[in-house]
């Protein structure tokens, strides 16, 4: 696609004279119907760029590079911009994009509830399960906010979160035409899925509002350890944790059951872990636990420095976003699973292989058949002690037979 | 088939509970050492449902005993045809 030559829209500024940086808009000459926009950063946003293309009340914003931070309140501005001009309908293309970080999640989950407002759809078009995943996630959360909430004082136990499980995205629905449900798989890469991890982290932070610190603790290769935190007193907080093996973050990673410490000042569960919350100021604890397929793996814990802080629908999204952790971490196993066999299904047709070879150098050389082939090339391994794979690769390898010996039980 | 060699019904898979091997697990490393019956035959060789063709019997055997030799052990499954 041609891109027009740079149709900036605003600039991103540091360093003013209140020592504030951000992004600060111009306007945006969108008289043109049909034009094409390109836009593209400078050298502070220099991996993210949109095209915005008009078309009869259509609007669809093309992205690429990645999208948080600084970058984040360019596509804020762009959005802006775009939804000024009155569209019928939206479209956000982020195919292209490379990443999408929480800030660039707020940015489009704020556009869409603007334009819901005044009855125009959102559309995200985007390849991507994980990016149609992490905005569901904002949805439910912001529903929950909205709308739910459980008798006061009500425990929101294993049983509680497992009803809930189908909070369907609204998002998810609002993906029209089958173009839009073309998906590729989220990538088994540990990075990228430690950076969802890392999103629904800051993602709960912003928006349970007693949250003054989160985590995701996760056992791999049965070790517990946090793969995500939002600062360094909430990695110390749970390795007091594991250390002690102590705390709600341990509990529920290992019971697979939700803990919630009120008040840590009246908490007598955990002795040995308490009082080193305490000293660092921390004064409630919420874990709760993440599940693949069933299993206790982890648990995501939400810190606040007040005590008996977490009101019930911030146990409500807490619970939404650990099961939407879950999910991650689901399909990113089943992933890691199919790859695995793939390649022991390889590695076998490679053994498979070399056997075979092998067998027909001997039947060649001794003019038996296969079976017999077979029963020589294994007497030969067991002589020698080695797998049969590895004496059948020997012999492939060197493509010349060892000296007959009793070994091969071939009258030669 | 060698008369010495005979291997009692359900002997095979008592060989594959103790090498803590999946049917799956094991049927991937009979086809890795060439075998060419298919995951239900080999369930049904274990069990001495059928009887396997002594070169199957032995591609078993073998793939029984790599597994005892990766554990540590020796090569306590005979061989027919060997």
């Amino acid at each position: 696609m041609g891109i027009p030559p740079p149709f900036v829209v605003g600039y991103p500024f540091s360093g003013s004279t209140d020592g504030g940086s951000g992004w600060r808009r111009l306007a945006l000459d969108l008289e043109v119907p049909q034009r094409v926009c390109a836009m593209s950063m400078t050298k502070e946003t220099p991996d993210f760029g949109a095209v915005t293309s008009f078309d009869d009340g259509e609007v669809t914003i093309a992205l690429r590079g990645t999208a948080e931070h600084g970058s984040a309140f360019a596509l804020g501005a762009i959005l802006d911009a775009a939804i000024d001009r009155r569209p019928a309908s939206m479209v956000l293309d982020v195919a292209e994009l490379e990443s999408l970080g929480a800030t660039g999640l707020l940015a489009v989950f704020d556009a869409e509830k603007r334009l819901a407002a005044s009855g125009v759809t959102l559309t995200v078009r985007s390849p991507s399960v994980l990016v149609n995943r992490l905005l569901g996630i904002m949805e439910s959360a912001e529903t929950l906010r909205r709308e739910r909430s459980l008798p006061r004082g009500g425990h929101l136990g294993p049983e509680q979160v497992g009803e809930r499980g189908v909070l369907s995205p609204r998002f998810a629905s609002n993906l029209s035409g089958e173009d839009l449900r073309r998906v590729t798989a989220l990538p088994a890469d540990p990075d990228v899925v430690d950076g969802a991890l890392r999103l629904i982290v800051e993602l709960a932070r912003i928006s349970i509002r007693a949250a003054d610190g989160v985590s995701v603790s996760l056992k791999r290769h049965g070790v517990l350890s946090t793969v995500a935190a939002s600062d360094q007193t909430i990695l110390a907080m749970d390795a007091d944790q594991y250390s002690t093996g102590q705390g709600p973050c341990v509990d529920a990673s290992v019971k697979g059951h939700w803990f919630h410490a009120e008040s840590l000042a009246a908490e007598t569960r955990w002795p040995a872990f308490t009082p080193q919350a305490r000293s660092l100021g921390i004064k409630a604890i919420l874990s709760s636990p993440l599940r693949t397929f069933e299993k206790p793996v982890g648990a995501l814990n939400i810190y606040s420095r007040t005590a008996e802080s977490f009101e019930v629908k911030d146990q409500e999204a807490a619970a939404v976003f650990a099961q939407q952790a879950s999910v991650i971490l689901s399909d990113a196993r089943a992933d890691v699973s199919d790859t695995k066999m793939a390649i022991r299904f390889e590695e076998a047709l490679r053994s498979r292989k070399a056997i075979t070879l092998a067998e027909g150098i001997i039947m060649e050389r001794e003019g038996i058949d296969e079976e017999g082939a077979f029963s020589a090339l294994l007497r030969l391994a067991l002589y020698q002690g080695v797998p049969l794979r590895e004496r059948a690769e020997a012999m492939v390898l060197s493509a010349k037979a060892p000296e007959l010996g009793p070994e091969w039980g071939i009258d030669g | 088939m060698a008369e010495d060699g005979y291997v009692a019904m359900d002997a095979l898979d008592a060989y594959r509970q103790e090498a803590g091997l999946s049917h799956g697990e094991l049927w991937l490393r009979y086809f890795e050492l060439g075998g060419m019956s298919t995951g239900f035959n080999v369930e049904a060789f274990l069990y001495g449902v059928l009887a396997p063709s002594g070169h199957d019997h032995d591609v078993i055997a073998q793939a029984l005993n790599e597994r005892f030799a990766e554990l540590g052990g020796d090569h306590p499954v005979p061989y027919l045809t060997v």
